[in-house]
């Protein structure tokens, strides 16, 4: 664990060097896409990090994205951090490990489309028959994020990661309230129905996955998780509060 | 070219809840039975064992043991008129895959039905008028009476070591019960599981309005408990992991708990696993099912495997489009109205309001599957109809059946849907908010079916099944009826905030779950006319195929759809002894 909370030190001591040397002009040119990140992180984190502190939350072994490459990275984390601001609940969304759980979700059987009908012939129908497009979840992801991206720099005349907390906010309300018409791809949907139940996936979801870093967010709501032999629990507990709420158990504490 | 195998005397389509108990009746006879199930044994698996069987990610999110929808799936449009499309994930329902089928991953509620559920149309008819069912709503008898079916539900529910009240013993109504129930010959098997926070709050509101509260009968085993095979079940933990996932405990009754492990060490028992039936061999001149064609999903090989009586019993859905891949029977056409396979498709109306309690601790993760506490007023025909305008009703009840947080948590309306403000109330509403909700009933309506879709085809290549379906006026109109009720219950528990009343409208959306009770299909019934089994479950049309499970149900009612599919299923393992003995239209 030590080794791991090491590890993340050393890439967030990395990205704010990597942020102030783009900012200062001196990284080549190849890097400078993920020097953006670096700025996205050090925007987001940064500025309110008061919480991270006493919870020690970012002690998931972060070890690099699998699938995003540095303009997704730069979104997500962008994304994650607004969606989840660090405050008197949780850290940012980043130190959350929300933008690593999505990395993960979209690399994976997840993302790759496994368990999903993906026959044609491939026509559009009513909301309610569900997803009708040949892409998978990954390739889904990757087609929104342009058209979201094209779309902000649209509105706002630059980039997401660039915009205000404020404004970067309105942005997501407005996809999720369908707000944006892009010619091709249902920029709605691609919100509502892909990247919030991730997002929300992302905070809930057991730590195994690489999101709800250290349980923060079963703490916050007093689910106790594992192993939940509540016989006698059920009565001692009704109607009271129960202890094992404040520390929750996850399947990485019994593996 | 499919290999054929030596003939066999009793083949199941389908390793499920109605196999396991059909099976059971007929190898206690020493009748050789041979079940193929295209799924695994999920006993060792990690779904059936901590930590990993506490993964809500895995086996809820990503439904991880529910039928794949890359191989088969199917197709909906919301009314004849329109163009189907094929169902790419879907959420609504879950049939599950493996020994033990849709049962391994059920939340437990174990209904009896009405009384007059089984004389349906002749009890409406009698109470109100030949007038009163509309011509678009082809309600009918099943051909047999609850009193036929009363020993098979009580034997059913020591098998399965119900945890529950009576309300109704011999006629007689007993306190703490359900007082519209069907008379039953016993108490439950077992008592009640414990009463939840949500269950009290409930209980004394409704109490007050003078109805009569009382436990939902529960598959999830209130102690430990051995049933008369010998077979045992642990007592409930309370883990609330029920639904959508196995029982690690051993503690909800299940097939793969307390059915299979006993057959599979009875002489003549045989289950074969991974093995894909893809169709029936029909020999519609002398009106039988010759043999099944499966396809071992392990070596790639076809097989042809012959039997004397063949019996479907796999999922709702499946059972319907066998008959017609292999057009056994005539297909439902809505335009003429004749035709009988694909019939009476129905589903659930459900409803609910949340209600949030400040000073209350809910501690929804403190549950099983089926700790509710309900009340049957408004349920089906427990209500005078005369003028309402529909037909139909649902059991009310506060169930908290799980908190796990992916999906169970509630917040206020008009909570942002991110940042600290939504945080901020899912912190202080998660431990103290829950449900009242209506499981209503669903009629059938001449314009939902079930047939093959002209255009999408399965893994295998064959048809998808295409659901014509949609929640028509008269379950909307009785949603927002009972729906009503509920708020009225609501608004007496005097929750600090309360969620919106409204009932379910169409259309029927895919991407939400409502439950895995889709019925019908395949109705019985005492006329060849309108229904495509007999009082028996026997084909008309192929007398020594059999058909089992809530596809032969004409109707669902406001109940959970277990309790009569499993005294059937054990009924006809009885009529199938005596089948084999002398073949012949029971």
């Amino acid at each position: 664990m030590t080794k791991d909370k090491e590890a993340n030190n050393d890439r967030r001591t990395f990205l704010r060097q990597t942020a102030t040397a783009t900012l200062a002009g001196t990284v080549p040119i190849g890097s400078r896409a993920f020097g953006a990140v670096g700025i996205a992180v050090v925007a987001a984190t940064s500025a309110n990090n008061t919480h991270a502190a006493d919870t020690s939350p970012a002690s998931a072994p972060f070890t690099g994205y699998q699938f995003l490459g540095p303009l997704e990275a730069t979104f997500v984390e962008t994304m994650v951090n607004i969606m989840c601001p660090a405050d008197q609940y949780t850290p940012n969304g980043v130190d959350c490990g929300l933008a690593n759980y999505i990395d993960r979700q979209l690399a994976g059987a997840f993302g790759q489309g496994e368990g999903r009908y993906m026959r044609g012939p491939w026509k559009q129908g009513k909301p309610q028959l569900g997803y009708q497009l040949p892409l998978t979840p990954a390739q889904f992801f990757m087609a929104g994020l342009g058209a979201a991206s094209d779309a902000c720099t649209r509105k706002y005349g630059k980039s997401f990661d660039q915009l205000s907390a404020a404004d970067a906010n309105t942005f997501l309300q407005d996809l999720q309230a369908n707000k944006y018409a892009d010619p091709r791809v249902p920029l709605a949907s691609w919100f509502n129905d892909l990247i919030y139940p991730l997002f929300v996936q992302a905070c809930f979801a057991d730590p195994m996955y690489g999101g709800n870093n250290g349980k923060t967010f079963w703490k916050l709501v007093g689910y106790p998780g594992l192993p939940a032999t509540h016989t006698i629990d059920m009565v001692q507990y009704r109607g009271k509060p129960y202890p094992g709420a404040k520390d929750p158990k996850s399947i990485v504490d019994f593996s | 070219m499919a290999t054929k195998l030596d003939k066999r005397t009793i083949v199941i389509v389908g390793g499920g809840l109605t196999a396991g108990l059909v099976a059971r009746q007929l190898t206690a006879k020493g009748i050789e039975v041979l079940v193929l199930e295209r799924g695994v044994d999920h006993r060792a698996g990690a779904g059936a064992k901590l930590p990993n069987q506490r993964d809500e990610l895995r086996w809820d999110t990503r439904q991880g043991l529910i039928q794949n929808w890359a191989v088969q799936t199917y197709s909906l449009r919301h009314s004849s008129g329109e163009e189907s499309l094929p169902v790419r994930w879907m959420e609504a329902f879950l049939p599950g895959e493996g020994m033990g089928g849709a049962a391994n991953h059920w939340n437990g509620h174990t209904w009896r039905w009405a009384e007059y559920d089984p004389i349906l149309r002749s009890h409406y008819e009698t109470r109100y008028g030949k007038g009163i069912i509309p011509a678009n709503m082809p309600l009918q008898d099943w051909g047999v009476t609850y009193a036929e079916m009363e020993p098979y539900h009580d034997l059913f529910e020591k098998l399965f070591g119900i945890s529950g009240k009576a309300g109704n013993i011999d006629g007689k109504i007993q306190p703490g019960g359900n007082p519209f129930e069907a008379p039953r010959k016993n108490e439950y098997p077992q008592k009640p599981l414990e009463i939840t926070e949500a269950g009290l709050i409930f209980k004394t509101a409704v109490e007050a309005m003078g109805y009569k509260p009382f436990p939902t009968p529960a598959g999830n085993s209130s102690g430990a408990y051995t049933n008369p095979d010998g077979q045992k079940l642990g007592q409930c933990q309370y883990c609330g992991h029920c639904e959508r996932f196995i029982c690690e405990a051993q503690a909800k009754a299940s097939p793969e708990v307390l059915l299979y492990p006993m057959l599979l060490q009875r002489k003549g028992f045989e289950i074969r696993l991974r093995c894909h039936v893809l169709g029936l061999n029909y020999d519609k001149q002398g009106k039988r099912i010759t043999g099944v064609r499966y396809v071992d999903l392990v070596t790639g090989t076809e097989y042809e495997q012959p039997a004397d009586v063949v019996v479907l019993g796999a999922f709702t859905m499946s059972n319907t489009r066998f008959l017609l891949l292999d057009g056994v029977g005539k297909p439902y056409d809505p335009k003429t109205r004749s035709g009988v396979v694909g019939k009476n498709f129905c589903y659930q109306t459900y409803s609910g309001v949340a209600v949030f309690f400040k000073d209350r601790w809910i501690n929804p993760f403190l549950a099983s599957g089926s700790t509710g506490t309900v009340i049957d007023e408004f349920n089906n025909d427990n209500f005078d109809h005369a003028g309402l305008g529909f037909l139909g009703g649902g059991g009310i009840g506060a169930g908290v059946f799980n908190g796990r947080p992916i999906a169970n948590r509630r917040v206020p309306p008009g909570t942002p849907a991110w940042g600290t403000k939504w945080k901020e109330a899912n912190a202080a509403w998660y431990a103290h908010s829950f449900s009242v909700g209506a499981q209503g009933s669903c009629y059938p309506h001449v314009d939902n079916y079930l047939d093959l879709d002209p255009q999408y085809r399965d893994a295998y290549g064959q048809p998808l099944l295409r659901m014509t379906f949609d929640f028509r006026e008269n379950e909307i109109k009785m949603s927002e009826w009972v729906t009503q009720k509920i708020g009225a219950i609501t608004k007496a528990m005097a929750p600090d905030i309360m969620g919106p009343v409204a009932g379910r409208k169409a259309p029927f959306d895919t991407r939400q779950y409502q439950s895995t009770h889709v019925t019908g299909g395949t109705p019985m019934g005492a006329d060849p006319g309108n229904s495509v089994v007999s009082p028996h479950l026997q084909h008309w049309d192929a007398e020594n195929l059999f058909v089992v499970g809530a596809s032969v149900y004409p109707h669902n009612s406001g109940f959970n759809p277990t309790g009569p599919l499993s005294a059937l299923a054990l009924r006809l393992g009885d009529d199938l002894v005596s089948y084999t003995q002398r073949p012949r239209m029971l």
